[in-house]
This record gives C-alpha cells, structure tokens and sequence, in this order.
C-alpha cells in the first residue's frame, strides 16, 4: 500500500478512485472477501459472527500495532508469543494475591520489561540485520515460554476459578459506551497514541529512519540506539496489552497460549503493507492487514476448512505478501 | 586428518566460554555433583545414543551450513524434515517400493529447495522470512497429511535402511550421515562450486563482478539444503519406523545455532563442514549433560529455557564479535 494518489488534473473522481484502488489492492481484498462471503455463507453478517470478528480482531490488533514499529525499524520480533504467554499466566496468577488493578500493571511491566531485555540484548551484541534480531528474539521466546511454564508447573490457570474481584477483566471482555466495546475504544487510543508517535515526534521519524537504512541514519545522527529500545519496548508493553485482552476473552491464562500469534502479527503487518525490509510502512496500514486476515479467518471457519490447511494457508500467504512486496520495489527501483 | 585437527583447534579457540559451560557441566556429570542423580554420562549407550541422535542433525547441519557461507538461511528445513518423514512412509504403506518412495521424496525435496531459491533468490526477497513461512507451510501440509496423528509403518525393510547394525551396536545411520559430511567437505574445499559458495558468501558484488554467476550459486545451496533435510526426513523416519508432522519444530533454529557454535557466521563467507560437525557435537554434549544431570528432574520444564538461553547467548556472541570487528576496522 502506498501513499494515497491525489486526483490529477483532468481525471474524474472516478478515475481517482480506480487509480487509489490500484496502488492499494488490500481494500479490493477486504471487499471481495466480505461480499463473496456474505453471499456464499448468510451467517457472515449476522450480529454474531461479527461480533466475533471484532473480539478476534481485539486480540491481534494489539500485538501487531507493536510489531509494526519493530518492522518499521528494520528488525523484528519473534519473542511476542513467549510475552503473550508469561504475561497472561503472571496477571491470572497475581488477581487472588495482589488484586485485579495492580496484577493487571505488574503484568503490563512484565511485557515491557521483557521488551526492553530484548532491546538490551540487541543493543549490547551490536545485532544490525533482521536476521540477527530474528535469531536473538526466538531465543528469547523459548526462555519467556519456559519461564511461563516453570511458573505455572504447566498448568492452564483459570480466571473464573479466582475469588477475588474480575470487574475489570469482565468490563473488557464485554463492557462498552453505546456502540463502543472497551476493548475497541483501548484500540482507539492506542492506535492515536502510536500513530501520534510515528508521525508527529523526533522518534517516530528515528525509527522510520533507521530502518530505512542504517548506516546513513547512524552517519547523519539519527539516535539508533533509542530507536531500538523504543521499538522493543512497545513491542514488550502492546503484547503484554494484548496478553490481558486475550485472558480476558478466554477467562483463563495457558503457558503456551501465546504461540499463533506471532506469525499473525507479523502477518497483518506485512499483509497491510509495511515494507519487511524497514523504512517503509505506519500503524495505520496494520490496522487494515489486521482485518484482512480476520475476515480470511473468519470466512475459512464458515467454509469449514481444516485447521491445519488454514495453517498451511498462512505460510503461504506469509510468503506471497513478501514475495509480491519485494517484487513491488524491485520494479519500483529500475 | 590435519584439516580436522586445525577445525578442531580453531573452534575451541573460538568457543571459550561455551566450551567452560561444557567442562563444568560435564565435570558435575562425572563426579555426580548433583545429590540423587546418578549419572552414567561416560558409557557405552550414552554415546551410541549420542552418536545416533547427532546423526540426524548432522545430515541437517549440512546443508544449513552451504546456505549459512552462502550468506543465505533456510528456516524451512523443520517442516521440510516432518514432511519428508511423514511422505516417505505414507507412500511406502501405500504400497510404493521403498526405492522409489526415497527418489520421489528427495525430488519433494528439490522442488521445495527450488521455490526457496526461486523467491529468496531469483526475486530477492528476504530469505528469512520466506523459509520461516515455507516451513509453517510444510508443517500444515504435514498436518493435513496424517491429521496431526503420527504414521507408523510395520516394514522392517525400511526400518533396516537406517537401524541396521554394522558394528557392534553402531547402526548404518552413522555411515550415511559420514558420507554426507564427506560429500559436503569435499565440496566446500575441492570444487570450484565451493569456491564459488565462500565467494558469494563473502561478499556477493565482488563475486558477481569476478563474473561467478551468483544467482545460479546461491540458488543451488538452497537446493542443497532441502535435499539435505529431506533426507534426514527419511532416515529420521526409518530410524524410528514412524513419523509426525510437528517433528521439526525447533530443529532450525538448534542447527543454526549449532552450526554457529562451529564458527559459521550467520553473515556469510567463513565456516565449513568439519567445523559444524564439531559444532553440533559440542552442543549435543551439552544438551546430554543436562539431560544426565537430571536437571530436568528438578524443574521441568528447565531444557527449553536452557535452550533458549544458549541459543540468546551463542547468537548474541556471534552478533558480539562482529561488531568488535567492525570496530577495529
């Protein structure tokens, strides 16, 4: 997806509409998903179902708006599924000693510090290329998975089973001003805030710039550094947000749970546009990838399409997004 | 001979740290440091388990390594592993002559290397990334095979190809798995094709203007790769006469680290076969020593963290020595 095209002069609006509808493919794809599901299958777009849409949607969007500035930056993050799983299991375990508000913040400081550790190990090996941050954050995903388990002895922790007050867990899970669910207008103010982040501050543009290229940002004094710590700390604190969301829909915290949701996130962002090699891509995009592969998801389980096909499928879209992405800026650099 | 000991000196020279972890771990595995653990590291069915278990990962290690100097990675050879095992064996109790359900499997193999190499290579998009997805791709395919159920098969003539015992209790595995090493050492060092690998790996604008055709080189290490992990694959599934499809889940990242741990760098252009072999065998030493000192036993869910925690700690030394490099330049 690129910039929106302005209409030029002497073209219709119509034209202008084709010409933004060409440059960005992803809304043909979320229209023809939705409209060839809605006529295939009726109970697409009955409340349920897109209440569904929009809880499923609640779960990834958090983890994948943090990814993309990790994206965005030219590295990457593979250790948000561990984050997922340690900082569910901590927050259900805390509730009954510590209370829901503050088991909910040590939570959040797990996901951020965990982040931040990532940063550390990143900044101090001097790790410049994604692969390197790639094999340095899957390490640490076993470490964040194993810790989850060693925590737990294994053992699926059940929200509904503590005594103590859930209002909170409850409220995000099914409370709402008027049309607005909690969990939707979370997402809001996140989306503000990050999309704030990347547009409008001296960070935003260090982390865009960084990953555009590196050497050229470190040369022209672009702070690498905090970029990097910036980037893995959001990555660590949106997980971690997305974490307690998913405990909250589930009702219970496994030490595996957050698995899946790495490929997913990476994902929605590479679908939604933002350029795997950095310097290219914003939050807004990933929103948009988000939905796309919800709404795929979704329209595979009406069809009734195994599980593991579907595991198949994103493997194979994860490849043919990069795969046409990359085609993109070889054509556009000749 | 003097190659291997000159590997073998460079390593150690170059793992001081990892190879410190070891002796303790091994020391505390000997002089059964631990109370209620008794150890029986330094004995006969410890190290044919060894040998037998490296075996396998070796083979993988092989491969991996051609693409690692060729500054490339392969992160589907996981899921290339599971699905060959399971292939291999659904074909052979389908009724297929073993024969040619190994031909066709390592065909399976090549296919899948070419499409690596026609996207990471041909179209230049991020190696990484496109295999880490070819293997989730795999391990669906696999999946839907045997509905995530492990294939077992009751053909004893399969079963031999990897099981049957040469010498003394040392299966025929361990042969193949030193053709394999040789196969590859030889090529790496006497071919021009290897030559040619290091070049690449080095660094690519060079050896395109020295007019080595890149492409073509860089391509068929992917395609070495998954004809390796293919046939690993088969001879995984032979050893154990069964197969799943989740077998490889975290083999890629263990042989990549492993082949590191030799002195292969995930940025290309140094490493070679021997230094991997050893590479792995000090890792499975390590991972053995854990698993004599029963410290599994004590928390059990230690080994994965452990691992995780080697993987971080090789990688970032790896990343670590690059940039002191850098530096001194």
């Amino acid at each position: 997806m690129s910039a929106a095209t302005k209409p030029a002069e002497g073209r219709t609006t119509l034209q202008a509409i084709f010409a933004f509808l060409k440059n960005n493919p992803i809304f043909v794809a979320i229209a023809v998903l939705a409209i060839v599901t809605s006529v295939r299958e009726p109970k697409f777009l009955t409340t349920e179902n897109l209440d569904n849409i929009v809880r499923q949607f609640g779960v990834l969007i958090f983890a994948a708006l943090g990814m993309t500035f990790v994206i965005m930056a030219g590295f990457i993050d593979l250790s948000i599924g561990g984050i997922i799983s340690l900082v569910a299991v901590v927050t259900v375990t805390l509730i009954d000693k510590v209370g829901q508000g503050p088991a909910i913040l040590i939570g959040l400081s797990v996901g951020l510090g965990c982040g931040l550790l990532n940063s550390a190990l990143i900044l101090t090996s001097g790790a410049l290329t994604q692969a390197e941050s790639l094999f340095i954050t899957y390490g640490m995903s076993l470490v964040f998975g194993a810790v989850a388990l060693m925590y737990t002895q294994g053992v699926t922790q059940f929200l509904t089973y503590s005594s103590s007050d859930i209002s909170i867990f409850n409220a995000i899970n099914s409370g709402g001003f008027g049309p607005l669910s909690v969990s939707a207008i979370m997402f809001i103010v996140a989306l503000g805030i990050l999309y704030t982040i990347e547009r409008r501050t001296y960070m935003g543009r260090a982390v865009v710039l960084t990953g555009g290229n590196k050497v050229a940002a470190r040369l022209a004094g672009i702070p690498i550094s905090r970029s990097i710590v910036l980037i893995y700390g959001v990555s660590g604190l949106m997980s971690a947000i997305g974490a307690v969301v998913l405990v909250s829909r589930v009702t219970l915290a496994d030490p595996t749970m957050g698995g899946p949701w790495m490929t997913q996130a990476i994902l929605a962002v590479v679908v939604g546009g933002t350029a795997l090699i950095g310097g290219r891509g914003s939050v807004l995009w990933t929103v948009f990838g988000a939905l796309l592969l919800i709404l795929l998801n979704n329209c595979l389980n009406l069809w009734e399409v195994s599980s593991y096909v579907q595991f198949m499928l994103r493997g194979v879209i994860l490849i043919l997004a990069i795969w046409l992405d990359t085609a993109k800026q070889n054509s556009v650099s000749k | 001979m003097r190659d291997v000991t000159r590997s073998l000196k460079s390593v150690l020279a170059l793992q001081k740290a990892f190879l410190a972890i070891l002796l303790v771990l091994i020391a505390m595995a000997v002089f059964n440091l631990f109370p209620a653990t008794n150890s029986q590291f330094f004995s006969q069915p410890n190290f044919i388990d060894l040998l037998k278990s490296s075996s396998i990962v070796l083979i993988l290690a092989m491969g991996e390594t051609v693409v690692l100097i060729a500054a490339g990675v392969d992160l589907s050879i996981g899921g290339m592993m599971a699905l060959a095992g399971v292939v291999v064996l659904q074909m052979i109790n389908g009724g297929v002559p073993i024969p040619a359900a190994i031909l066709l499997t390592l065909l399976l193999g090549l296919v899948v290397g070419a499409i690596n190499a026609f996207i990471s290579v041909y179209q230049k998009a991020e190696p990484f990334i496109i295999t880490l997805g070819m293997g989730i791709a795999l391990t669906g395919i696999g999946q839907h095979l045997t509905n995530a159920h492990p294939v077992t098969s009751s053909v004893q003539d399969f079963a031999n190809i990897a099981n049957f015992e040469i010498l003394g209790p040392v299966p025929i595995l361990v042969v193949f798995m030193l053709v394999v090493v040789g196969a590859i050492y030889w090529m790496l060092r006497t071919t021009s094709f290897g030559r040619n690998v290091y070049a690449v790996g080095g660094d690519y604008d060079v050896a395109k203007y020295s007019g080595i055709n890149v492409l073509r080189t860089k391509a068929a290490t992917y395609l070495i790769c998954a004809f390796t992990a293919s046939l690993a694959g088969i001879m995984l599934a032979s050893q154990l006469n069964s197969a799943s499809s989740i077998a490889g889940d975290n083999t890629p990242l263990y042989v990549v680290c492993a082949v590191v741990v030799g002195g292969t760098s995930v940025a290309g252009g140094v490493g070679g076969a021997i230094k991997s072999a050893i590479g792995l065998i000090l890792l499975g030493l390590l991972t053995n020593a854990f698993q004599m000192l029963r410290i599994d036993s004590l928390v059990s869910y230690l080994p994965q963290g452990l691992l995780g925690v080697i993987i971080v700690s090789i990688l970032w030394l790896d990343s670590y020595g690059r940039k002191r490099r850098r530096e001194a330049v």
